[in-house]
């Protein structure tokens, strides 16, 4: 592709211009919404929206985390919590299911798969309502199990995608481990997680963008000021001093921060992870 | 998928083989499918349930027939969700669409910096949409905000009805296009460069050649992308709650935790299920007449 582009001097600058505006039209609403964050209130009461802080301050992202409002700090926290307690048990509990469909053979097991894969289909949006009902009536209202329990015991996008990994691991290999007497968990741990690092780092940067953005749920589980995590402190914060933007812009960017450092630190593998849950 | 091998040989041994195998496949399989069981398979059959009765969490759910039902055919706040819904749903994903192939053709041009801005591409769908939401509430704000600023202008992007919608689906393409297009990225990287030549050779100019030639081949994906998108554009609440614009989602949770209305939600929640997997199928449909491209 590059010997064509070298002799379209006019296609390419064409193509330079466009995607720098489109690299610039992407950015611009966060370096905006940054810029904002770090006014003061009177500054920003005062001058146009688009002038550059002066003096800088870090107050607004002070207020958020000084406990005076909503307390971004356990939200933080919180999120974190949350968010490697549903990796770890989506990562196990899929990775056993889609070992079973890949490469045991029992009663029952195309069946099961079936199931599996139809309720792929269904839609965060139509079980909320059914499984706050569910989570009512085991006590577990506002509580952190409440919060993780519906996500804990893994998902049918992450097994699906992990048995048509296994699937494609040479069946010698697996056989190879069992002549030798290895059981299917030593199998597993030991040649087939192994040989599916990609695809199983591709499920985690899912899992993980995924829970810690996930906002309906919590919503909805969780009620006042102990329990929230990033996304509805967030919005509640915006709620209550709802024309205060320089503190809601320092709130946004303190609940896009963590993820946009995982991002900066994992770009390559994530732009290749989403490309991968592209072929079916 | 292999049956089990016939009976033919079975001995003791290769019988308790078979079961110690049998009882492996379930063990392993035993969490996630409580899970699933219980968390998803549950709940769709509560929420149908439900729909037929009347319930506000305080006194006894009463059972009230096909009332919520009809209601979803006829309530006006519901109906009016329904239709902004779909104008929504309209909007986004074609614009979306073409967009994210746009911006993958010319990235498959593979000038140098592409991958910078392959990269900067996805830093939205990285973000929390509920956050992005609020970003984009601060731009559009009346006074205060970045694009009346820019433009020098006072408009009340948000609250207008004719503009509201609009803002809305830009800020859904603003923050999927760049997702979008790396499927299509992967799409056009599947296309052998041969296939490309022999239409260059046989006298096709640029753009004949990508539209009889490409975007054919680019069909398994686009199928991808068109089902994903649109079952997830359906279920679009997270960016939208900031600027509480009427779409369905909003509706199944305004009268559930807002009304407490959980029949009527549960009612709106199946009828919306419904409509997804019939446009999944439909889709389905679409591209299974259409002619597929082997190419292996």
């Amino acid at each position: 592709m590059t010997s064509a582009s070298r002799t379209r001097p006019l296609a390419d600058a064409g193509t330079y211009v466009v995607q720098v505006a489109a690299a610039l039209l992407t950015l611009a609403p966060f370096a905006l919404s940054v810029l904002t964050s770090l006014k003061a209130p009177v500054q920003f009461a005062s001058t146009s929206p688009l002038s550059l802080p002066n003096p800088v301050t870090v107050e607004n992202y002070l207020t958020l985390f000084d406990g005076s409002r909503v307390d971004f700090g356990s939200a933080l926290g919180l999120t974190a919590a949350m968010v490697v307690v549903v990796l770890a048990g989506q990562l196990v509990f899929s990775i056993m299911a889609a070992y079973a469909f890949a490469r045991l053979e029992f009663p029952g097991r195309d069946l099961l798969f079936w199931v599996y894969l139809a309720t792929l289909m269904v839609p965060p949006v139509v079980t909320v309502v059914p499984l706050y009902l569910m989570m009512v009536q085991l006590g577990l209202r506002n509580t952190f199990s409440g919060l993780v329990l519906p996500y804990l015991l893994g998902s049918p996008y992450a097994v699906f995608l992990l048995r048509e990994f296994f699937r494609g691991i040479p069946s010698e290999l697996t056989d190879a481990a069992r002549i030798d007497g290895a059981g299917t968990w030593r199998t597993l741990l030991h040649i087939v997680v192994p040989l599916s690092r990609p695809v199983i780092a591709t499920l985690a940067i899912i899992t993980v963008v995924t829970h810690a953005n996930n906002f309906l749920w919590p919503l909805i589980i969780t009620s006042g000021d102990e329990l929230q995590v990033l996304t509805t402190a967030t919005a509640s914060l915006q709620g209550r001093f709802n024309a205060n933007w320089t503190l809601v812009t320092a709130a946004t960017t303190v609940a896009m921060l963590p993820l946009m450092a995982v991002f900066l630190a994992f770009s390559r593998r994530i732009v290749d992870s989403i490309q991968i849950t592209g072929f079916r | 998928m292999h049956e089990p091998s016939s009976g033919a040989r079975t001995r003791p041994g290769r019988r308790r083989a078979r079961l110690r195998e049998a009882v492996a496949g379930y063990g392993l399989l035993a969490p996630s499918l409580v899970g699933i069981v219980a968390f998803l398979v549950v709940p769709i059959l509560v929420a149908i349930g439900l729909s037929f009765y009347k319930w506000d969490l305080l006194s006894r759910p009463r059972f009230v027939g096909l009332t919520n039902w009809a209601a979803v055919g006829t309530d006006p706040a519901l109906l009016n969700s329904a239709a902004v819904t779909i104008a929504y749903v309209l909007l986004v994903i074609p614009l979306q669409t073409v967009l994210g192939i746009a911006l993958a053709v010319l990235l498959h041009r593979g000038l140098p910096g592409s991958a910078g801005l392959r990269s900067i591409l996805v830093l939205p769908w990285v973000c929390a949409p509920l956050a992005l939401g609020i970003v984009w509430k601060w731009i559009f704000a009346p006074t205060d905000g970045a694009l009346n600023a820019l433009l020098g202008t006072s408009i009340a992007w948000l609250s207008d009805p004719d503009l509201a919608l609009p803002a809305v689906a830009f800020v859904a393409v603003w923050s999927q296009a760049g997702y979008v297009a790396l499927f299509f990225l992967a799409g056009l990287a599947a296309i052998p460069a041969s296939v490309l030549e022999a239409a260059q050779l046989d006298g096709a100019g640029a753009v004949r050649t990508f539209w009889y030639v490409t975007l054919p081949l680019l069909r398994p994906t686009l199928f991808f992308v068109l089902v994903t998108t649109t079952i997830s554009a359906f279920q679009a609440f997270d960016s939208i709650y900031a600027g509480a614009t009427n779409v369905v989602a909003m509706q199944i949770y305004t009268s559930a935790f807002k009304t407490f209305d959980m029949g009527r939600a549960a009612a709106l929640a199946v009828a919306l299920f419904v409509v997804l997997v019939l446009i999944s199928l439909a889709q389905q449909l679409y591209f299974r007449r259409r002619i597929t491209y082997d190419l292996s």
